[in-house]
């Protein structure tokens, strides 16, 4: 795995002077790339996909193709995207590791940023800072069964690891992919989802949360389908991400059906701004969401303050 | 040791003042003394311990603009950049207006990012130990340790920067630096430590910086009688410094004490202002905004609060600490819990200034006493964590 993994063993217990970082001391991924955490790469939006009526998907490309070239994270790493003259904001990558043209984010418009995000168009120039935080630990994982359990735009949190396993498809046993959305229009990357249905090395399960016309396939809330599916949790890894009420019920329900807090994985958001364990904001008591996250397995977070 | 005759402060000053900014407590027309830059006749502020808000202003800006961005026209089109009367009117034709907007579809604007790190070499003289230690605090966050993130623009300003520290001959009742591991005549951070003794100062050099600093300074080695003098001061103050609580066990108590109801007792009368964390020599978070004025932008970072609700407000409407005593919880359990576990330290030099300053009365050293201690069973009920608090 790649240089982010040093943050996590908190190594080097000591302070770094200006001398120390002419001299090549590097102490996270961005800093490597650009000397500068602080210092968004400039990089052009190559493509833009609609994927549900208030979800976009950017493709962008680094401007610097040095950058380019030398771009490397785990799956589950985060970035932050941004346009200058309005703000950035964490997203998680969600290309695939593997995928060396461009880095894919995708943008729910909600706020002030991601509004600016959906105006922008083919061209367009963008401020990337990436990647940051921990992915998940899927080397760990290698022989076990993993259980993906998503709902809406928490998809873009886990397409990066689904696409590394299945890259990776003989490292791992059984994979599963509970994923659920409010209707079928808001089913991101449907091309994704077709490509698991007609796999016969996976399972998958796509869920609307009600009846809609012209939908055949399953209707149920995801927590309720993980209770009818009733996975086994021997040798099994589960990671979930969705809205926090879906996760608060999938939680449960993995507890439910003996699942422990070590098997159990979520990634969060938070409010975030530096984005390098600095500015103070994305704490859940002593861990920052943007370093120590946003990965966390439930038995991190049981030590956690009620804060999420 | 050496010996800075009272007499001769303001010419030690100025000759600082020859080779880089000086800043020293200072008092203001209003009566406040702040840490102002030092200007030759200036008088320093020594008299009143504490200046109003520590120094570190000098190293984290209340406000600071650390990128600035802008569109530069390339090409064709930059020509077609004229504001004079006769392009206005030409505009009016509508053959020359279509004639300069299809010049400007072929202008190339190129985004330019740069970004700006001011960092004069400077000298906070006066300041106290609490206020120096109070940068040593910040400089582990700033700094990458323990594998983190190196800060390029705090740490340009703390490298430039020396620190000349003036002993406390006489601590306040709000002082606590002795409880946190800290005293009136500590030196952890300073690069110079001065003790006021009779007819001016006893000079300690502590750091290489310091010595450097005094090397071309034309200064007399101290006497014995002053090199006594200053050892007496610093024990008597030491000794006039209360002990407010005892930090052994505040972390683990704190951490076992997370979901108490004394956190929402003790939290009541909290107004939320943040004036505590503004005053404090060592609250270090901040946030970041954009500012775009006519296609020039800047990226700027401000000193930000853990007590207004919109430091963690998401943009769905969700607050992770929605609640009152959730902030106040944090910024206490940060000091003396969640940044020790990180960086082997304290966030806090027992400056007392949050303790003097909050407009509530509001005591750190009450509320480590409560919540740093072990609590009764029944105290240790969760508090409602709704019903109109926030």
């Amino acid at each position: 795995m790649t240089a982010t993994q040093n943050i996590a063993a908190g190594n080097g217990k000591s302070r770094l002077t200006f001398a120390d970082v002419k001299a090549g001391a590097t102490t996270a991924a961005a800093g490597t790339l650009a000397g500068n955490p602080y210092l968004p790469q400039i990089a052009t939006v190559i493509d833009i996909i609609d994927e549900t009526p208030n979800i976009k998907s950017f493709r962008v490309r680094f401007d610097d193709e040095a950058v380019m070239d030398a771009l490397a994270f785990d799956p589950g790493q985060v970035g932050q995207l941004g346009i200058f003259g309005v703000g950035e904001s964490t997203f998680a990558i969600n290309s695939s590791c593997s995928e060396k043209r461009y880095l894919q984010f995708s943008v729910m418009k909600a706020g002030e940023v991601t509004s600016a995000l959906h105006e922008l168009n083919v061209g367009d120039k963008v401020g990337v800072r990436a990647p940051m935080g921990c992915g998940f630990p899927v080397e760990a994982w290698k022989g076990k069964n993993i259980l993906y359990i998503m709902g809406g735009i928490g998809s873009a949190a886990l397409r990066a690891t689904i696409s590394y396993t299945l890259e990776h498809r003989e490292d791992y046993g059984d994979i599963t992919i509970l994923y659920g959305a409010r209707t079928p229009l808001d089913l991101t990357y449907k091309y994704d989802v077709e490509d698991w249905q007609v796999r016969k090395d996976i399972e998958a399960v796509i869920t609307v949360d009600r009846d809609f016309p012209g939908w055949e396939g399953r209707v149920g809330f995801v927590p309720t389908v993980l209770e009818e599916m009733a996975p086994k949790p021997a040798n099994t890894i589960a990671i979930t991400c969705g809205p926090p009420i879906m996760i608060k019920f999938v939680l449960q329900g993995l507890q439910k059906l003996q699942f422990t807090d070590e098997q159990t994985y979520t990634t969060l958001e938070k409010r975030m701004k530096c984005g390098i364990g600095i500015c103070g904001r994305c704490n859940i008591g002593p861990r920052y969401v943007c370093v120590d996250g946003p990965v966390f397995s439930m038995a991190e977070l049981r030590e956690l303050p009620d804060e999420m | 040791m050496k010996f800075l005759a009272q007499d001769q402060l303001q010419a030690f000053l100025g000759h600082l003042a020859g080779e880089s900014r000086v800043v020293a407590p200072v008092k203001g027309d209003d009566g406040v003394v702040l840490f102002r830059p030092w200007s030759p006749g200036t008088e320093v502020e020594l008299d009143v311990l504490l200046a109003k808000q520590s120094a570190k202003e000098f190293v984290l800006r209340q406000s600071e603009t650390y990128l600035r961005y802008g569109y530069a026209m390339e090409g064709e089109a930059a020509a077609q950049v004229d504001d004079s009367h006769e392009a206005k009117v030409a505009l009016e034709d509508p053959a020359e207006r279509k004639a300069a907007q299809d010049a400007a579809v072929t202008a190339h604007a190129v985004l330019v990012v740069e970004p700006v790190n001011d960092a004069p070499a400077q000298v906070i003289f006066g300041l106290r130990p609490c206020d120096a230690r109070g940068f040593v605090q910040m400089d582990n966050v700033f700094g990458g340790y323990g594998g983190f993130y190196f800060d390029p623009y705090y740490n340009a300003k703390r490298e430039a920067t020396t620190l000349v520290a003036v002993t406390c001959r006489d601590p306040r009742s709000t002082c606590f630096c002795t409880s946190v591991q800290g005293g009136p005549a500590a030196t952890e951070g300073a690069d110079v430590l001065l003790t006021q003794v009779e007819g001016g100062f006893a000079v300690e050099v502590v750091t290489e910086r310091g010595e450097t600093l005094l090397a071309s300074a034309d200064l007399a080695d101290a006497g014995q009688a002053q090199v006594l003098y200053a050892e007496t001061v610093k024990e008597t103050a030491e000794a006039r410094v209360d002990a407010a609580f005892d930090l052994e066990g505040v972390r683990e108590h704190l951490r076992a004490n997370i979901e108490d109801s004394g956190w929402h007792d003790l939290s009541m009368r909290c107004i939320s202002c943040g004036t505590c964390t503004y005053v404090c020599p060592n609250c270090y978070c901040f946030n970041i905004t954009d500012e775009m004025v006519e296609g020039q932008g800047e990226r700027i970072r401000t000193w930000d609060n853990c007590f207004n609700p919109s430091y963690t407000l998401e943009t769905s409407g969700h607050n992770p600490r929605d609640i009152k005593s959730n902030r106040f919880r944090n910024r206490f359990s940060h000091k003396f819990w969640y940044y020790p576990e990180k960086y082997d330290s304290l966030l806090c030099s027992g400056c007392g200034r949050c303790i003097t300053h909050c407009p509530t009365r509001i005591d750190i050293r009450e509320v480590l006493g409560v919540m740093g201690s072990e609590r009764t069973a029944v105290s240790a009920t969760t508090p409602a964590t709704s019903g109109g608090e926030a």
